[in-house]
Formats: structure tokens, C-alpha cells, sequence
């Protein structure tokens, strides 16, 4: 009888304690449940426009609105569907998309928005949950990988502390490999004092003491801190993944010369490897002042990068494996300021979900005629993470469990955005 | 009385649009003032407590650009279309397909012959004030930032005797040429009118606002605004750059006393004085005296402006900015020069 990943995961989900889930993870070398994992080989690239970008000017535009701004809306291949004409090239793109107009989040700060984004639910005291990245890491990462399960790149300094990256409960098996110092993990390679026998003999040796160590004690942090170096040989085999110069150079001109640019390759190529949640970070969209200019050239790079990312994984035939999410911590006011700016607004704002799980070619949601308010379709974090999970064919009622506390992936009662769903 | 020395606020008009242009009709108070919603606006600001805002419609997209030649009204716009209209009847006359992206500045020339509009596919264009006639193009911007990002050519003036206009774009490069067979006369660098973050935000802001010939055709002044640490704002003072012409000299760079783009630059008739407006959040005025180098008056706007112009009779000072158009009249002692900007 075949085993299910689902039905696997749902067996050893029912009260298992932290340790236990760890060592449950182990089983996973199991080449029966390898198998069926290759076969779910789902994977996630966030594109996180972090300090808030524009709906207006972006996905939802209002043009001849006192709101809308001085950028026209322009036809896409969806009939009867606009974007703005900064994203002409995404505007022939959208049959893999769906656009989700309707995000009334609530949390017009940066710290609260993007803690609200990553995590899907508000902060509770007693538990420290983990973020989208961590659970998809553990519900699509396999033990035996070669590869990191969740790689995230953040290089501007402005809005990296609320980019939250954290395992929370998971346990730090599932922290990210966080990299904010260009797109290279440093300290990856082996030391060239060093020879590859030395290294392996070393890893016995650590091996060996731990497991005397371990002998009688039963710990989270011990199973985790086992977990790290089972995967060392496999992080450094990685470092090849994070070098552009494996891509030919007509593959790099496509992403374009920008760091979002080639840290969006980067990441196609990770997911290709079997990552299976990269996020990369492209800030600061915080345009308070002269919005239109900052979103000519943010707009435009985003354009260029996703049509390239959309274009390349479907070539690979990746796409219908790959959920490209694009996500902010809110949108910007309908109101231009006084400085042609745009400022915090979380009433009525944008996201887009394309490729694996995804209806393509749909749009989800409505805003009144000014942007100010939603009108139609309302979605708030919980449901976006539903839909993301959903997309994934990751059941978002299933629970966790913290010592005997059951956590659910999204709390009771949350639907995802069924329309949306392939 | 020195040049700017008084300036008495008397016309205070509040709007919903925000306006980014304006022309002034010679020897009357009327204006032709463009707007966010895609009209040029025909008022008389000093026409009664209430005058009335006639819009002429016709552009899709922030009306960036009005000059006025001979008896036509030319305004362009976001758009990139340039519209010609009677200005006697506001009525449109033409209209030209002109610039494959947004339109930022129309200028016209002191003899009303030509027009120059410059936009971000980094073209000047000159055009036959009269048939509309593509007569000479000018491309000397780069399209691309050096870190590959859209650029963006903000402003354009001619010099006072017509002969020569300048261009300048948004990683702060200025152009002079001349205006007769369009050969490029000089390239002057201005780069501390822009902000490049390649650290915390990745992203840029600045770039040349305003630049203006003075009266005697020896300087050329750029104003924008300084460095700015946030770049989510405009957190950095004004700043204005004086080149000398025929060196290629800077001679100065003038940080004022206030935050945010200096937009408008006016030289005093003697060429001694400059009067800058401009501001963030909250609008100012400034004064710079350029034999001392330095910002010697500043004094806080209702608003910030986004354009200004003296009248060709020297009385009054009109400007715009958002949701406003503000009057001053000025002191007529004051040697200040006609509108060049």
C-alpha cells in the first residue's frame, strides 16, 4: 500500500512533542516516502517588496481618480483585466496569476504588518510561532536534502529586522539560512588548510562524542544541534547553487543586472536543486515621498525580474511545482501627500499568487473606485496563508502540537480564497 | 531695495489638484496653470475672492508642462502628448504625439518661436512654435541610471537672449547647447542633487528640479535638494549649484535653510541675487546672494511649490504647488528680472 506524504504527516502530527517530531523527520530517509516527496515536490519563491508597495501603481490601479496618480492602467491578456502600465510585460504573463485585490490586513506599521505577513496571525505571548518560510520548510523539506530547505536574502539594511525569520516551535531546524551580505553564504567552503579526508575524519569524530553525549538524555535543542551538522556536507555541496557564474550569460542578462535581479536567479536555482522556500527581499519601497518616481523604478525592476522568473520556470517545466508569491507588509494611501507621496495603508491592497496550485487568470477581489476601501472579496493574512498552504496541498486545518497544545497552521474557522485555487 | 527683499504674500487660492506648472500671460494677472487631473487650469488669481479655475482639458495624466508662444498656449503632460491651444480661446489647435514617456518640463523661447519640451526618454525636443514642427532633438541623458535603473530628464530652460537652453536629468547632469544647429556646448556634473542608497533602501531619489540661466549669460544655477540619509522622504536641505559657463566651473553649492526640492530658481536682473522656491511637506522660499555664496533669506511658504514665475512686469510673483496657487506682490524698487525659467 503506497504511503502518502499527507497521510504520513498527519499520523506523526497527532501529539507529537517537538523532539519527537525531529526524530519523526529522520524517517523521511525512508526511500518509499522519498519517492513520494519527489513526486509533491512543491516549492516556494516570496518575492517580499518590503516597506509596502503601491497597489495603485502596481495590481490595482485607479486611473482619472483624484487617488490614481499619473500612471495609465493598461489591458492584459485577461479580458477585461488592468494593470498599471508599469508592468507591461507582466500584463501578457497573468494566465499562471491570480491577483488578490481584496487584503484588508489591519496593520498600517511596518514592524506589525510585515510580523502580521510572515507569520500569518497576530503574535500571542505563549507561543512563538513560525513564520511562512519555516512551515513550508518543514512541510516540503525532506531530512535527507542536500540542500537548505529555507534560504532568505535580505541585503538593504532598512526593514530587515521585520522581515521576521523565525522557526518559532519548529524548532531551529527550520531556520532560515539568512543571507544579508550580498548573495553567497559566507563561510560555506571548506577551509583550504583542510584536507576533504580531514574534514570527513573530523565529522566521525563529532559524531562519535555527540552520540555518547546523547546516550540517556532527551533534548529539543540536542536533536537540533545533531540535525545542523548531519546537514553540514550537504550546505557546503550547496555553495555551487548560489554562483551566477554556473548560468550562462544570456540567462543573466534575462534577470537583468540588478541585485533583486540576480538574487532571483539565484533562487530559481535553488528551487531547482530542491529548496524548497526561498525568499528574496527587495526594499525599501516606503515611498512617502515622490512615490511615482520611487514606483518607476521599483515597478519597473519588478516587472522585469517576475516576467523573466515566470518565463524561466515555465521553460523548466517548473512552474506548475513552483508558487511564486508576491507580498508586502500593507499598501500605500489613495491620498497623494503633500510630498507626491504615498503613506502606510492596509484597507484595500494587493498580492499575487502564480504557478503551482494557482487558477491563473483570475482576480480575486475588488476595491471601491478610489482604492479607499474593499468593496468585494475580502482577504486578511489567515486566509492568504490558507490559500498559500492550499496551493501547496498542504491541509492549513492540520494541527501542531506544543507539548499537548494543539496549533493549528491557520486558526479555526479560517477558509482559504477558494476561487483562486487550481 | 535688494532684489527679493520683499515679497508681500497676497493671494492665497486652495484646490483639490495638485499643480505642477503654471505660465503667466504678459501685462495680465491670468495663468495657465497644469494640473493632476489632466487640465490645464485658465485663472485670473486676482480676479475677486473667488476667481474661477476654467479647465481646459484634453491630457490624460499630471499636466507637467504650459508655456505660452505667440498667441498659442502649449502645454504637455504625462501623457506625452503636447497640446497647442488658442490663448485667446483655450480651444485646441493640436495635438502632438511628443515623447514616448512622461513629459516634465515645456519651455518656451524669449522670442516665442520655439517651444523645448524634455522628458524621460531623455529627449529635448525643439518644436516650431507656430506649425509644430519637430525642428531638432537633443540627446545627450543617459536612459539608464549607473546602477541600470530608469532615469529621468526633469527640467529645461532657455538662456535670456534664446540662444542656448539647458537640459538636466536626475543623476544631476546638465547639458548646454546650442539652440541653432544643436550642438552640445558644454556638460556640467551636478551629482550632489542626487541620492543614490545602495545600502539601506537600494533605491534613489533627487535629481535636478530646476535650472535657470542668469540674466547676463555667464552662470547657470541647479536647484534640487542635498543628500538625504532617509530616502523614504525628503529629508535633506535644498541645494542649489552654480556652474560659471564659460569655464565649466562650479562656483558654488548653496544648502538653504529648509528641507526638500528647490524647484523654481529666478536670478535677480544684476545676476547678483537668485530667489528659490520649493519645500517637502511644507513649502519655502529662499533667497541666495552669489557674490557671498550663501543662503542670505529663508521664509516659509503656505505649501510646497512646484513651479513660480515672475511677471514680465515684475509686480508679482506667482507660483503653484499642491492644492495651491499663491500670489506676492513685489516691491517695485527691487531690480528682479522677467520670467526665464
Amino acid at each position: 500500500m503506497p504511503v502518502t506524504r499527507r497521510a504520513f504527516l498527519g499520523s506523526v502530527a497527532a501529539g507529537v512533542s517537538l523532539a519527537a517530531d525531529m526524530t519523526v523527520l529522520n524517517l523521511f530517509k525512508s526511500p518509499v516516502l522519498a519517492d513520494e516527496l519527489r513526486k509533491n515536490d512543491k516549492r516556494v519563491i516570496l518575492l517580499w517588496l518590503a516597506g509596502g508597495a503601491s497597489q495603485l501603481e502596481t495590481w490595482d490601479p485607479k486611473p482619472g481618480r483624484p487617488t490614481g496618480g499619473p500612471f495609465r492602467a493598461i489591458q492584459t491578456s485577461l479580458p477585461g483585466v488592468e494593470i498599471s502600465e508599469l508592468l507591461p510585460k507582466m500584463s501578457t504573463r497573468l494566465s499562471r496569476t491570480a491577483i488578490l485585490r481584496g487584503m484588508d490586513t489591519g496593520d498600517g506599521d511596518h514592524g506589525g504588518g510585515a510580523r502580521l505577513m510572515h507569520l500569518g496571525r497576530r503574535d500571542e505571548p505563549s507561543v512563538k510561532y513560525p513564520d511562512l518560510g519555516a512551515i513550508v520548510a518543514r512541510e516540503l523539506g525532506r531530512a535527507d536534502s542536500p540542500v537548505p530547505d529555507y534560504v532568505s536574502f535580505y541585503t538593504a539594511t532598512e526593514g530587515r529586522g521585520n522581515a521576521v525569520s523565525q522557526a518559532g516551535f519548529l524548532g531551529a531546524r527550520y531556520n532560515a539560512m539568512f543571507l544579508t551580505e550580498g548573495s553567497k553564504p559566507p563561510n560555506l567552503s571548506r577551509l583550504e588548510a583542510i584536507q576533504d579526508l580531514d574534514h570527513h575524519d573530523r565529522a566521525r569524530l563529532r559524531d562519535l562524542l555527540s552520540e555518547r553525549f546523547a546516550r540517556g538524555r532527551q533534548s529539543p535543542s540536542l536533536a537540533s544541534h545533531n540535525e545542523a551538522y548531519a546537514r553540514v556536507r550537504g550546505l557546503m555541496a550547496s555553495e555551487k547553487l548560489f554562483d551566477l557564474g554556473q548560468e550562462s550569460l544570456a540567462m543573466r542578462e534575462k534577470y537583468g543586472p540588478t541585485l533583486f535581479g540576480e538574487q532571483t536567479l539565484i533562487a530559481r536555482r535553488l528551487i531547482e536543486a530542491g529548496v524548497p522556500f526561498v525568499k528574496v527581499s527587495r526594499a525599501w519601497w516606503d515611498s512617502h515621498a515622490q512615490n511615482f518616481e520611487t514606483h518607476v523604478e521599483l515597478v519597473a525592476e519588478l516587472d522585469h525580474v517576475m516576467s523573466a522568473l515566470i518565463d524561466d520556470l515555465q521553460d523548466r517545466g517548473l512552474l506548475d511545482h513552483t508558487l511564486i508569491v508576491t507580498l508586502s507588509e500593507f499598501g500605500r494611501t489613495p491620498t497623494i501627500n503633500s510630498s507626491v507621496g504615498r503613506d502606510h495603508f492596509a484597507s484595500a491592497w494587493s498580492v499575487t499568487l502564480t504557478g503551482c496550485g494557482i487558477k491563473g487568470g483570475t482576480v480575486h477581489g475588488k476595491s471601491d473606485e478610489d482604492g479607499k476601501t474593499v468593496v468585494e472579496g475580502k482577504v486578511g493574512a489567515a486566509e492568504l496563508f490558507a490559500t498559500i498552504f492550499q496551493a501547496l496541498e498542504i491541509d492549513h486545518r492540520k494541527d501542531y502540537f506544543v507539548g499537548s497544545r494543539p496549533i493549528p497552521l491557520t486558526n479555526p474557522g479560517t477558509e482559504p480564497v477558494r476561487e483562486v485555487l487550481a | 531695495m535688494p532684489a527679493f527683499d520683499a515679497l508681500k504674500l497676497i493671494k492665497e487660492l486652495n484646490r483639490q489638484e495638485i499643480f505642477f506648472c503654471l505660465a503667466n500671460v504678459t501685462g495680465a494677472s491670468r495663468l495657465l496653470v497644469g494640473a493632476s487631473d489632466g487640465n490645464v487650469y485658465d485663472v485670473d488669481p486676482l480676479a475677486g475672492d473667488q476667481p474661477e479655475f476654467k479647465p481646459l482639458g484634453g491630457h490624460a495624466g499630471f499636466v507637467t508642462g504650459v508655456a505660452i508662444a505667440g498667441e498659442s498656449i502649449i502645454s504637455g503632460a504625462y501623457d506625452g502628448k503636447l497640446i497647442w491651444r488658442g490663448l485667446a480661446s483655450g480651444e485646441k489647435t493640436r495635438e502632438i504625439p511628443a515623447h514616448r514617456k512622461w513629459i516634465r518640463k515645456v519651455v518656451s523661447s524669449p522670442d516665442g518661436r520655439l517651444v523645448a519640451s524634455v522628458a524621460d526618454d531623455m529627449q529635448c525636443r525643439l518644436w516650431n512654435a507656430e506649425s509644430g514642427e519637430l525642428i531638432r532633438e537633443l540627446s545627450g541623458h543617459d536612459e539608464r541610471t549607473p546602477t541600470h535603473f530608469p532615469s529621468m530628464l526633469h527640467t529645461c530652460a532657455f538662456s535670456h537672449d534664446g540662444q542656448r537652453i539647458a537640459t538636466a536629468d536626475k543623476v544631476g547632469r546638465i547639458c548646454v547647447w546650442n539652440v541653432s544647429d544643436g550642438a552640445q556646448l558644454r556638460r556640467l556634473e551636478a551629482t550632489g542633487l542626487y541620492t543614490w542608497d545602495p545600502r539601506q533602501r537600494i533605491h534613489s531619489i533627487g535629481g535636478i528640479r530646476s535650472v535657470t540661466f542668469s540674466p547676463d549669460g555667464k552662470l547657470l544655477a541647479a536647484g534640487g535638494v542635498g543628500h538625504i540619509d532617509n530616502i523614504d522622504g525628503l529629508d535633506g536641505q535644498t541645494r542649489v549649484e552654480v556652474f560659471n559657463l564659460e569655464t565649466g566651473e562650479k562656483l558654488a553649492e548653496l544648502s538653504g535653510d529648509g528641507k526638500g526640492f528647490m524647484n523654481q530658481l529666478i536670478f535677480s536682473a544684476d545676476s547678483q541675487r537668485m530667489l528659490g522656491l520649493g519645500g517637502a511637506g511644507s513649502g519655502l522660499m529662499q533667497v541666495y546672494d552669489l557674490e557671498a555664496k550663501k543662503n542670505i533669506k529663508s521664509d516659509k511658504v503656505p505649501g510646497p511649490v512646484h513651479a513660480a514665475t515672475l511677471s514680465a512686469d515684475g509686480k508679482h510673483l506667482f507660483a503653484c504647488g499642491h492644492g495651491r496657487v499663491l500670489v506676492w506682490e513685489v516691491d517695485q524698487e527691487a531690480p528682479v528680472a522677467g520670467q526665464a525659467d
